[in-house]
């Protein structure tokens, strides 16, 4: 009974302090990641905690768990119109720039470490891939709002790259199990087996998924759990059969919620606090796991594979891999940056472990070292070098609550609440318009509720609530958020002072403003379509093109046609 | 350029009672080719209303800063209406128009021109000088205000 208790208590201490940790890690600007992580070497068996984990399959369990809740999480956040400009960009950097990335930095760790061809591409596969959850979290953190196509790429790109990793480190390991020198032609078909089972699984567990949560009828409460208990099913299904559990959890999620869902708020808040829940678990155990102080007898090699990793494997496989979609340089450089390794390599690190090969302890302490590197180095400087990279977008003021209503057979229309600040754009003439089906429905002012049809002007101060659909919500931030005054003037300077029309011929403009378009340029065409066809269709808002005397900023998409640019005329 | 310079008080409308966009042009031409005998007022109002087919210079927030280059015009004329109500731009925050700032410059003025754009832009994004633009009592208020904020700034 004690052991239990006791066992409770330092659990339950340990995640409570991780939570609190990270109010720290916002103020420094510390990866969150690398602090759970760091709590948890500090309690390890060297650390000050001295707690000794020594099963390893309880680690891996661990760690499988909570990486399949954080990709069918990170599924459910990737938007499908994310697709257009970031799919084709992501797969081809998840398969080519894996293998890419793996290789090189294969090589050079078995020359480094002395280790044979198989062994140091193992390696190189076990850090293969980005970080699901860093990438995430560092995408859907407060502050920073990258360009669409780059946050899309980086995005889908380290969903669907683990399941790239996780294939070649059970491919290498099984070879090396076996004692062969080299992989058999058999590896492609346990590819195609793994990816087919496992994008099967995925697309037919998701659609499965939607189709129960809208069917069934539940206490609310149980809806999140279904959607959390049938990712992880689908995730598990997969795997057993063969397939890639990862790819399928990631799929499902996609699958999921890129459709009309009963409950579908409730679905997303709760899952947010599970990927958390999942992320600190996962890196704790992972962090109980280390021996900090063999990581010191490996520093020097690790420390020059994590510089091979960063500055030679993974640029050169990331202009590779983007070659034929054009990326403008800085968003090659910002994608090669953010090769953020996070927990998918130490729990591949755990396989060669469990399989008990020979140099398997070396594995894990180089690929745990080249982590910690990554996410100092790499998850420090992200932020700073995507304002440095001019990737980093004026962000609007958000929504201030969201209420979803669950009207039957009314799926996707929301209850929008706001606050009216005084700065509010909608204070300025009469009652503001309303865009598309949007309609009042209420507006409360010191505490009392008034009729919207009565009403003739609002005022700071008030709560206004609209009933709207998902796509409208853009637009009434605009009207009734407060942009604040920095914001505003971060937005001018970002995108230009005038506007023009997507359809607008580009001669029409330069006439009008009378400068000359550089020689390159045909202007004959409209701007919508000289963007198309500078970015290969792939054009997303900021986009820039440079006229010398101005400069021309996407400021509206819609469909993948721009709608409106910013005309900037001051440098 | 100092943009108060440019505009005179017989430029100034306030509380002008034009009611759509289209009569919201027609006021500024009048009042940039009052007094040119060079400038026609139809013209004006051709470019400007073609510099708006391109886009709408409604910058949101109730400003519009319509502008056009124009042959036959060797000097740079700004025109201010203050609006009695608010008038429908197609501005970007979708929302009426109630202030409405107009530049004409001359063929060959383009760096200037554009310069002075953004200056104006930069200017009418201030919060507080839109504010007391729209509390201004008459013509003559509205320019000492402009005139005070770019001592100011």
């Amino acid at each position: 009974m004690d052991v239990v208790n006791q066992f409770i208590l330092v659990a339950s201490g340990l995640l409570l302090l991780s939570i609190l940790a990270s109010v720290l890690s916002a103020r420094v600007g510390m990866p969150l990641l690398l602090v759970f992580l760091t709590i948890g070497m500090l309690l390890g068996s060297d650390g000050v905690g001295g707690i000794v984990l020594a099963d390893i399959s309880t680690a891996y369990l661990v760690g499988s768990v909570a990486l399949a809740v954080i990709l069918f999480d990170g599924g459910m956040r990737t938007k499908i119109a994310n697709f257009r400009v970031g799919l084709k960009p992501a797969l081809s950097l998840a398969t080519l720039g894996v293998l890419l990335t793996a290789g090189i930095t294969g090589m050079f760790a078995a020359w480094i470490l002395g280790l044979s061809w198989l062994e140091g591409l193992l390696i190189g596969a076990i850090v293969g891939s980005t970080d699901a959850a860093a990438v995430f979290g560092l995408l859907h953190s407060k502050g920073l709002e990258l360009k669409q196509r780059v946050g899309a790429t980086l995005e889908i790109e380290s969903g669907s790259n683990d399941p790239m990793a996780v294939f070649l480190t059970i491919v290498l390991v099984e070879a090396l199990v076996a004692g062969q020198q080299w992989l058999g032609w058999d590896t492609i078909w346990i590819f195609v087996q793994q990816m087919g089972l496992g994008a099967a699984f995925g697309l037919l567990g998701g659609i499965m998924l939607g189709v129960i949560i809208n069917r069934v009828q539940l206490s609310a409460g149980l809806y999140p759990l279904v959607a959390l208990s049938g990712g992880v099913t689908v995730f598990a299904a997969a795997s057993v059969l063969g397939g890639s559990g990862f790819l399928a959890a990631y799929l499902a999620g996609i699958v999921l919620a890129n459709r009309p869902l009963q409950s579908g708020q409730n679905i997303l808040r709760f899952h947010d606090g599970m990927a958390w829940l999942a992320q600190i678990s996962m890196f704790l155990v992972l962090g109980l796991f280390a021996h900090p102080a063999q990581l010191l007898e490996i520093a020097l090699p690790a420390l020059l594979i994590a510089a091979v990793l960063m500055l030679v494997a993974r640029p050169l496989s990331v202009w590779l891999s983007l070659l034929p979609f054009r990326f403008p340089r800085e968003e090659q450089l910002f994608v090669s940056w953010v090769g953020l390794r996070g927990a998918v390599p130490i729990v591949l690190a755990l396989f060669p472990l469990m399989a008990g090969l020979d140099n398997a302890m070396i594995f894990f302490n180089v690929a745990f070292f080249v982590v910690l590197v990554s996410l100092i180095l790499q998850g420090w400087t992200v932020a700073p070098l995507a304002k440095r990279l001019r990737l980093d977008m004026p962000s609007g003021s958000e929504v201030i609550q969201r209420v979803e209503l669950d009207v039957p057979g009314q799926l996707g229309r929301e209850l929008v609440g706001y606050r009216l600040d005084l700065d509010s754009p909608a204070l300025l003439a009469g009652l503001p318009k309303l865009p598309g089906e949007v309609n009042y429905a209420a507006v409360l002012r010191g505490g009392k509720a008034l009729d919207p049809c009565q009403l003739d002007k609002l005022q700071g101060g008030d709560y206004v609530y609209l009933l709207a659909c998902r796509e409208n919500l853009g637009a009434l931030d605009k009207i009734f958020a407060a942009n604040a005054e920095t914001e505003r003037q971060a937005e001018r300077q970002f995108f230009g002072e005038f506007v023009i029309n997507g359809d607008a011929r580009l001669a029409d403009v330069a006439m009008a403003y009378g400068f000359v378009l550089p020689a390159e340029i045909t202007s004959e065409l409209s701007i919508q379509e000289i963007f198309a066809q500078r970015f290969s269709r792939r054009q997303v808002v900021g986009d820039r093109i440079d006229l010398n005397t101005v400069v021309l900023v996407v400021r509206e998409i819609e469909g993948d046609q721009v709608t409106r640019v910013g005309l900037k005329l001051s440098r | 350029m100092q943009v108060s310079q440019l505009l005179e008080l017989d430029r100034i409308s306030c509380d002008n009672p034009a009611a759509s966009k289209k009569r919201v042009l027609e006021q500024l031409s009048e009042l940039i080719s009052q007094g040119e005998n060079a400038l026609n007022q139809n013209q004006i109002f051709d470019s400007l209303l073609s510099r708006e087919r391109l886009g709408s210079t409604g910058l949101g927030r109730g400003v519009a800063i319509p502008h056009a280059r124009m042959k036959d015009n060797d000097r740079t004329i700004a025109a201010l209406l203050r609006l009695e109500h608010g008038v429908d731009f197609d501005a970007i925050d979708g929302q009426p128009v109630d202030l409405v700032f107009a530049l004409l410059v001359p063929e060959q003025a383009t760096e200037e021109h554009l310069q002075l754009l953004a200056q104006l832009a930069e200017m009418f994004s201030d919060k507080e000088l839109v504010e007391h633009l729209r509390d201004s009592s008459d013509s003559q208020h509205l320019l000492n205000t402009l005139r005070e904020w770019q001592q100011q700034h």
